[in-house]
């Protein structure tokens, strides 16, 4: 996936967060089955905006300003967000169930606004609700078929579905027995039962216990190595560093950074770790004592150097202090430390708009 | 194709929901009563059962309608199994057409089932020679629910279960009364006569679907009235549900 080059749209990013062509590190999508790299983006944004008007009060709420961005075939892509961030519009824009407000999007070449744009795509609502009286097999069936599956391979179909997310025992069972992971799963089935080469998930592990979120993440894998489009929300940080070829921070409608897991975490700064023999007395010399913070744990120190390029001079030091060293880490931030900081760097952003100049 | 897909699963849906089963069960229970309240009707014990019979019909329909209907589109919208469907290759006038022929399709299974009882229970009399004008009474009665349906899930696609209820019921009664509206607006004065009978046109021509006195006599009513109510049903339908469609077409889901 790449941002739009284009200066000019709002919400593009800017010289610090650079506009990256395909994936520089992680997985090649173009390598997988099913991927070429000469084909055209699976999901294409240029502008759209989403502002939701009171019909009483003429008050306008914006949901989501002006986003571009294109999600290249094959690809898993992680749309990431605090509560209230805009994923979900912009998820229910792509699938057709809310209008922007403004600009343009399509899904696999076709207009958004086509019905037929949704023929190859399959959509997983946050927290899917399902018809009770229905049994597993009669609902797969149902949306397989509105899908476009022939009748017999739609049964077909439903039938394995079922078996493959674990509820082949159970499709004769009415809805309304089903358990929240249960349903959950038959969400994931439902999404994906008519083969779709683009997948839109809305918080898939929402709601999971750690066995469920498991099979979710494999189902995932699975559509990536058959070469499926994969673009999903998600709010569980190490679940989407697993998965994701890149990733998207949107924070108060605003699209914040696209690039690879790999290149938001090298592009921070790194710090090193050095754990030494604990149980000494010693004091850091005051040259390196601002780029060092210590820590005493059990039997060990560790010492976090936050400028590595000054590791030499530190180990040098050890040494000439006799202090035995056990090991050295560069410490790279989680996702989550990036997710965070970028939402703090918005509201520290956002604060300063508002501030009288 | 795509909207008998919906249709089917509306139909499913209905059907399995118990307050249909009610309904049959207490039209079944009502059937019996008018058959034991008939004595009292001094001599007109038949015209009573067949006339109180088909009425049951129709008013069961009518809360079938009533309490099924007007939550068809909103309950999904609420519940948000709506979103599974529209994300799919799913135009919305053919969900919502869908919809209104699946709870149509189900409001015909229940007049069968009790136009049939009806019609059991007076050839168990010697009066199976009624079958004609049951059956006609009975297929005019599921047109007047069709139509009513249709406005039903407009409403329903629009507006909340209770207030769908009650525009969907206004429609009901002004459509019952359209002919009176008439008569009324032309002892008024020119500009509210014709916002009466602007009214009375938009509201639909109900009386044209009761044939009920006909059939307590064994009488049958003609073809052409049988076409011409046909007809009727089908493009007032049309209409409803188209705007409903362009009404449905632009709104959102959050």
């Amino acid at each position: 996936m790449s941002m739009t080059s284009n200066p000019s749209a709002p919400n593009a990013l800017n010289a610090d967060h650079q506009p990256l062509a395909a994936p520089a590190s992680g997985r090649p999508a173009a390598g997988r089955p099913g991927v070429t790299s000469d084909s055209g983006p699976a999901v294409s944004i240029r502008g759209i905006t989403k502002h939701y008007r009171h019909p009483w009060t003429q008050k306008v709420t914006r949901g989501l300003e002006p986003l571009s961005l294109d999600v290249h075939r094959g690809e898993v892509f992680g749309y990431l967000g605090p509560n209230g961030a805009g994923k979900t519009t912009t998820l229910k824009i792509l699938t057709g169930l809310l209008k922007p407000t403004a600009g343009t999007a399509t899904i696999l070449g076709v207009p958004i606004e086509r019905v037929s744009s949704r023929t190859r795509m399959g959509f997983l609502p946050e927290q899917p609700y399902f018809y009770d009286s229905l049994t597993g097999v009669e609902y797969l069936e149902f949306v397989a078929r509105l899908s476009g599956m022939p009748g017999r391979e739609a049964t077909r179909a439903a039938r394995a579905w079922l078996a493959k997310v674990g509820l082949g025992e159970r499709e004769r069972q009415a809805l309304r027995k089903y358990s929240k992971g249960m349903l959950q799963r038959l969400g994931l089935a439902a999404a994906m039962v008519h083969e779709p080469e683009l997948l839109i998930l809305d918080e898939p592990m929402s709601g999971l216990d750690p066995f469920g979120r498991r099979d979710v993440r494999d189902l995932i894998l699975e559509q990536r190595e058959r070469g499926t489009t994969v673009l999903f929300s998600s709010h569980i940080l190490p679940d989407v560093e697993a998965l994701c070829d890149r990733v998207a921070i949107l924070l108060e409608g605003r699209l914040e950074r696209v690039a690879t897991v790999g290149d938001l975490v090298d592009g921070t700064a790194p710090a090193v770790e050095v754990r030494v023999e604990g149980g000494r007395v010693f004091e850091i010399p005051p040259r390196l004592a601002p780029v060092v913070e210590r820590a005493d744990a059990g039997g060990s120190t560790g010492l976090r150097l936050r400028e590595p390029e000054r590791l030499q001079e530190l180990l040098a030091w050890l040494l000439a202090e006799r202090i035995a060293v056990r090991g050295v880490t560069p410490i790279r931030p989680s996702l989550e430390q990036l997710f965070m900081a970028a939402a703090e760097k918005s509201a520290f952003h956002a604060q300063d708009v508002r501030r009288p100049a | 194709m795509i909207a008998l897909l919906v249709a089917r699963n509306t139909f499913r849906e209905v059907v399995r929901d118990r307050v249909l089963l009610g309904i049959v069960v207490g039209g079944l229970l009502l059937l019996g009563v008018t058959r034991l309240a008939s004595p009292l009707a001094m001599g007109e014990g038949l015209r009573l059962t067949v006339d109180l019979g088909l009425s049951s019909i129709s008013w069961l329909g009518l809360l079938v309608v009533l309490t099924v209907g007007t939550a068809l589109v909103s309950k999904e919208i609420d519940r948000r199994t709506i979103f599974n469907l529209l994300s799919r290759p799913l135009p919305r006038p053919l969900y919502l057409l869908g919809k209104w022929l699946g709870l149509t399709l189900a409001l015909a299974a229940v007049s069968a089932i009790l136009g049939t009882a009806l019609w059991l229970m007076l050839a168990a009399l010697g009066h199976a020679a009624y079958a004609g004008s049951i059956s006609e009474a009975v297929f005019l009665a599921n047109l007047e629910l069709a139509v009513i349906n249709s406005l039903a899930v407009m409403f329903s696609a629009l507006s909340t279960p209770v207030l769908s209820a009650l525009y969907t019921l206004g429609f009901f009664l002004g459509g019952q009364w359209c002919d009176d509206l008439r008569r009324f607006a032309s002892h008024c004065p020119p500009g509210l006569r014709a916002m009466i009978e602007g009214a009375a046109n938009v509201m639909p021509n109900l009386p044209l679907f009761n044939m009920r006195t006909l059939a307590s006599g064994g009488e049958l009513t003609t073809w052409t009235h049988l076409g011409l109510a046909s007809a009727y049903a089908a493009l007032y339908c049309a209409c409803v549900l188209a705007l409903a469609s362009a009404a449905f077409e632009s709104r959102d889901f959050k």
